[in-house]
């Protein structure tokens, strides 16, 4: 069964100039004024199959993180089609919808409804959050008291408990001490095992190593390769490498 | 607009969520927490009673009691509209991070004023029975139907301010100073009678000047809750007209096209929220 089918995807964003424009900057500027239009993704096809685990791969502005907010409803392509089949959950930055001045536990309410989850589905997986992030003892003191890796760990505990058919992962693997980040990995490895589809961007290609099946480059908003984890990602080591000595 | 809805239906305990936040975090720090809400009204009470009836000495009996209504639903819709302007802005972070239907945030901001309305409004009855031990009114009953009538102005605009201020944050402004001037173009400080019998205004006028201010909803909802929730002022000079259904009803109307209209335009706007943030 495909998970998500993406055809022709094309996503422009419009620049917008923050601030006012002086007449003289105006002048001075004309001539080499930037495009106003920016082509993130410039028509890309791929579909995922039920169970597959992708990274998606690519240098800084390639369009990765575009691409996964697309596959969120966060961004509306410019034209093209995304179809996803199941529930989705992102990850693409942890704690996003905290508010500092609330408890752990009424951030898990609050952050478990953004998500999409029910009040009755989040008690349900209440003790597993909780259990999970290793916050016992904190759980009832208000965010902004906590360090910057619990607040991570308590953001990708719920993500996780949302029950995702496709999870949607964007660098943040890497939260939390090593004892965590295990801990992490563990989950993903679940994730696969129960037949979930995982779409995650990093650089971090050790971690793509770890856990991807296949793997996606991207290249100035085209795909430049898709296929088996080795092959693409000698490629893609190859390309950096040459680019690397140019310079 | 019935996908949205139905979108936004599912969601509905994300706006429930985003409420209780809203009023905790509201009093979070503070000693009396949410006895605030109850505080800042009875100080109102007791300003206007002292200002109107020991140094102005206005002879209109309970005259404060009729300034405390119209300024409290005043104040409902004021800080309904300015804290809307915010609601997408302050929720930047997330807007650009998560899916959500991105109307579950001005909606938050009316509910939760719309607590803080009710809680004011049982700092007026009580001002009402036990200081000036007026009587209990079978009127009263209308009362839900006016919040209701109120809360849909306030939805609507709402929507308008909220996504306006995304694209151009001189929208908030430009709502300050305005919300300042139309405050007296409606009729808190004075009753709306006032305004038909003043005597600048040309007989032939008088009804075109009437009616142009019935045209606000909250113009009319204002002298409604006067007129359901007080006895009438009896004064000589402006007789009291009695509660006008029809204008009620037009108010009703109004307000459910802004409504509508105001959801029509955040919708066909709020992909683009996410690329101006």
């Amino acid at each position: 069964m495909i998970a998500v089918s993406i055809k022709n995807l094309k996503k422009n964003f419009r620049l917008t100039h923050s601030g006012q424009i002086s007449l003289k900057q105006a002048a001075l500027s004309f001539r080499r004024r930037k495009p106003d239009v920016v082509e993130a993704i410039r028509g890309i096809s791929f579909d995922i199959d039920q169970g597959e685990t992708v990274a998606v791969i690519g240098r800084n502005g390639s369009g990765k993180s575009t691409l996964l907010g697309v596959c969120g409803k966060i961004y509306r392509p410019t034209s093209g089609e995304v179809i996803v089949n199941g529930r989705i959950s992102t990850l693409l930055d942890l704690g996003a919808g905290f508010h500092p001045d609330l408890t752990g536990i009424e951030n898990i309410y609050l952050y478990g409804a953004i998500l999409g989850m029910s009040r009755k589905e989040i008690n349900a997986r209440m003790d597993n959050i909780v259990g999970f992030a290793e916050l016992e003892d904190f759980i009832d003191a208000p965010i902004r008291t906590y360090s910057a890796g619990m607040t991570m760990r308590l953001g990708f505990s719920i993500a996780v408990q949302v029950d995702p058919n496709v999870l949607l992962v964007d660098e943040v693997l890497a939260v939390g001490d090593e004892s965590f980040q295990l801990k992490c990995y563990d989950k993903v490895r679940q994730f696969q095992e129960a037949g979930k589809t995982i779409i995650f961007v990093s650089h971090d290609m050790e971690a793509v190593r770890k856990v991807a099946t296949r793997v996606i480059w991207m290249h100035y908003g085209v795909i430049r390769m898709d296929g088996e984890v080795d092959h693409v990602l000698e490629a893609y080591h190859k390309s950096s490498e040459r680019k690397t000595e140019e310079q | 607009m019935l996908q949205e809805l139905k979108e936004l239906y599912k969601y509905r305990e994300l706006i429930v969520n985003l409420v209780i936040r809203d009023l905790k975090v509201r009093y979070k720090n503070s000693a009396i927490g949410f006895l605030w809400s109850l505080a800042n009204p009875i100080i109102q009470a007791a300003t206007i009673t002292v200002i109107f009836k020991f140094v102005l000495e206005i002879k209109i009996p309970n005259y404060s009691a009729y300034l405390f209504c119209a300024y409290l639903v005043w104040g409902f819709f004021y800080y309904s509209v300015l804290d809307a302007c915010d609601s997408v802005l302050l929720h930047g972070g997330l807007v650009k991070k998560t899916y959500f239907p991105r109307e579950v945030m001005p909606i938050s901001v009316c509910i939760s004023n719309l607590i803080h309305f009710c809680l004011a409004m049982v700092v007026f009855f009580l001002y009402v029975i036990l200081y000036l031990r007026a009587p209990v009114l079978v009127t009263w009953l209308m009362l839900p139907v006016l919040i209701f009538i109120q809360f849909l102005y306030h939805l609507g605009l709402a929507f308008f301010m909220s996504c306006a201020n995304v694209f151009y944050e001189d929208v908030k402004y430009m709502a300050m100073a305005f919300l300042n001037l139309v405050f007296y173009a409606m009729p808190v400080i004075y009753p709306i009678e006032k305004v038909y019998y003043s005597k600048f205004v040309p007989g032939p006028y008088k009804e075109l000047v009437y009616y142009l201010y019935m045209l606000n909803p909250l113009s009319y909802l204002i002298t409604a809750y006067r007129k359901t929730l007080l006895e009438p002022m009896n004064v000589k000079d402006f007789p009291d007209f009695a509660l006008n259904y029809g204008f009620l009803g037009l108010a009703l109307v109004v307000s459910l096209f802004f409504c509508i209209a105001g959801y029509a335009f955040f919708n066909s706007r709020k992909w683009q929220f996410v690329e101006k943030l």
